[in-house]
């Protein structure tokens, strides 16, 4: 295979299946490979080699833990309290001079204190600083229309994304770049659909692919749209969440209906410079929900409070649960 | 869910629980790991249990730089590197290593081990950590210590290389390779 007649190495389109080519290339790579029989013929061969290895199953018997690591616990916690015990006894040996140790203590608390500060302080001017305003329109466009549908489309198995309605995003907001006859739409939303305190709003790297079912299309696609001609439009934050609330309130926003959902199983998708392209997941919306109702965040449980407008002007609650493959059917990685 | 991580530090703050959750997180897919790479169950089901041993015993040196995940087949990896050196030693004075077990291994199993053999060993290893460790290659990586484009290159290799053999074997043994994709009765998978 020439590399001149394709965009992208093979090596990088096998890494790209592999979900670690960065945002940019992934899209790049997702775009190629839709048009590319060649390429798509060696995906198909590195899928059958995967499948093919699959095959090799262990059946793990179940496994105690054994008497020798149960000693070494006991040994390990029975040090701990001893250190504990022991320290009294030190004490009443040793510090004589009460006061000499307190003081010396209080100056190293306070210089321990003042570093930890001034480290935190750093770590979080870091993070708010790096998108501390809007970058040009241009860095949150997608130059190749055909990459942006296809990565919109790589967010849901294509046996629903491939007859989804497309958006992409241009100057003026979103656009349709294909029609739909399921219901479905699909779209890379940006940055600023993170929290507006999201030290990220401003990213321009990110690139979040969702397919929203027709519920959500009706009555959650609606904030996404709305959002971005907002940002378009060059509005504050304060502005943007005070018209957010007026749009509620006058009803142009509506409240989730029931069974809106959202596939986000893209592994080309950037959420954010934390956790990158996360783990394929499925998002549920309702209107202001206490997490407890779905056992959201309980040790064990799937279902995880997304804090995408938790705190904002949106009375939304979104449930998040991970899947386990990507939109390609391959395997993600656990957790 | 908490984090292995999160585990980790309570593990070292003292709590046994967040040891057991880590134990019972993590045995089945550290038995296949050792399962696959010596053919032997019962000896995997003992170096599971030297893996977790050697976290207790070293607990108080983790630093949470690493995910828990590739701290635990870092000593998977060194424990099996010992295992190998064992074998060696056996070898080299006279006394028989144990064979390995193959009984009761479905026949899909069987080709695929036999066509992992036929790999070279660093790109089996760099294969087998991404394909059924499911470690992204950063980790591979620093667990092997090689550059992440060397791991990238031998992983393209590997899969090119089984590729080819799965070719020309369904060719020469279309019964055996026909029975490869047959699902096998009561498979869980890894976990």
């Amino acid at each position: 295979m020439s590399t001149n007649r394709h965009p992208i190495e093979q090596e990088e389109l096998m890494a790209y299946l592999d979900g670690e080519l960065p945002a940019d290339q992934a899209s790049e790579a997702l775009s190629h490979l839709e048009l590319c029989p060649q390429c798509q013929s060696l995906v198909a061969n590195f899928r059958v080699v995967s499948q093919e290895l699959m095959a090799w199953e262990v059946e793990a018997p179940e496994i105690g833990i054994s008497s020798e690591i149960n000693a070494a616990l006991a040994e390990r916690f029975q040090k701990r309290e001893t250190a504990k015990v022991s320290w009294p006894r030190l004490e009443n040996r040793v510090m004589t001079s009460r006061w000499v140790w307190a003081g010396a203590l209080a100056i190293v608390c306070v210089a321990v204190g003042l570093t930890l500060t001034l480290i935190s302080r750093n770590r979080n001017e870091d993070r708010s600083t790096a998108y501390p305003s809007m970058a040009s329109i241009e860095q949150y466009l997608i130059s190749d229309r055909n990459a942006e549908i296809a990565l919109a489309r790589s967010a849901a198995p294509e046996s629903i994304s491939s007859d989804a309605k497309i958006l992409v995003l241009g100057w003026r907001g979103y656009e349709t770049a294909r029609e739909g006859k399921n219901g479905f739409v699909c779209v890379v939303e940006r940055s600023w659909m993170s929290p507006f305190n999201s030290a990220e709003f401003w990213n321009p790297k990110v690139r979040v692919p969702g397919c929203f079912n027709p519920a959500a299309a009706r009555s959650i696609l609606p904030l996404t749209i709305k959002r971005t001609e907002m940002v378009l439009a060059g509005m504050s934050k304060a502005q943007m969440i005070d018209s957010i609330k007026a749009a509620f309130d006058n009803k142009e926003l509506r409240a989730p209906e029931p069974g809106a959902m959202c596939y986000m199983m893209s592994r080309a998708g950037h959420l954010n410079d934390a956790i990158g392209h996360y783990t394929p997941h499925l998002m549920f919306y309702f209107p202001l929900t206490d997490q407890s109702s779905w056992g959201a965040d309980l040790p064990d449980s799937p279902v995880a409070l997304n804090r995408q407008f938790q705190g904002g002007p949106e009375p939304i609650t979104v449930f998040v649960i991970p899947v386990g493959r990507w939109s390609d059917g391959t395997t993600a990685p656990a957790m | 869910m908490t984090s292995d991580e999160a585990l980790m530090l309570e593990f070292q703050g003292g709590s046994r629980a967040a040891f057991e959750e880590l134990f019972a997180r993590y045995r089945k897919p550290l038995y296949g790991f050792f399962a696959r790479r010596l053919n032997n169950p019962e000896r995997a089901e003992d170096l599971v249990q030297e893996t977790f041993l050697a976290v207790v015993r070293a607990a108080s040196r983790y630093e949470p730089r690493a995910l828990v995940r590739t701290y635990l087949y870092g000593i998977a990896l060194k424990l099996l590197a010992a295992e190998g050196r064992k074998f060696l030693t056996s070898k080299a004075s006279g006394q028989s290593a144990p064979e390995p077990k193959t009984e009761g291994t479905p026949d899909c199993a069987l080709w695929v081990r036999q066509a992992l053999e036929k790999l070279d060993a660093p790109e089996r290893e760099i294969l087998m950590l991404r394909e059924y460790e499911q470690l992204s290659y950063s980790d591979i990586a620093e667990l092997l210590r090689i550059p992440v484009n060397t791991v990238r290159s031998r992983l393209f290799r590997a899969r090119l290389a089984l590729k080819s053999y799965l070719e020309s074997e369904a060719k020469s043994n279309p019964a055996l390779r026909a029975s490869a994709r047959q699902p096998h009765p009561g498979r869980r998978g890894m976990q």
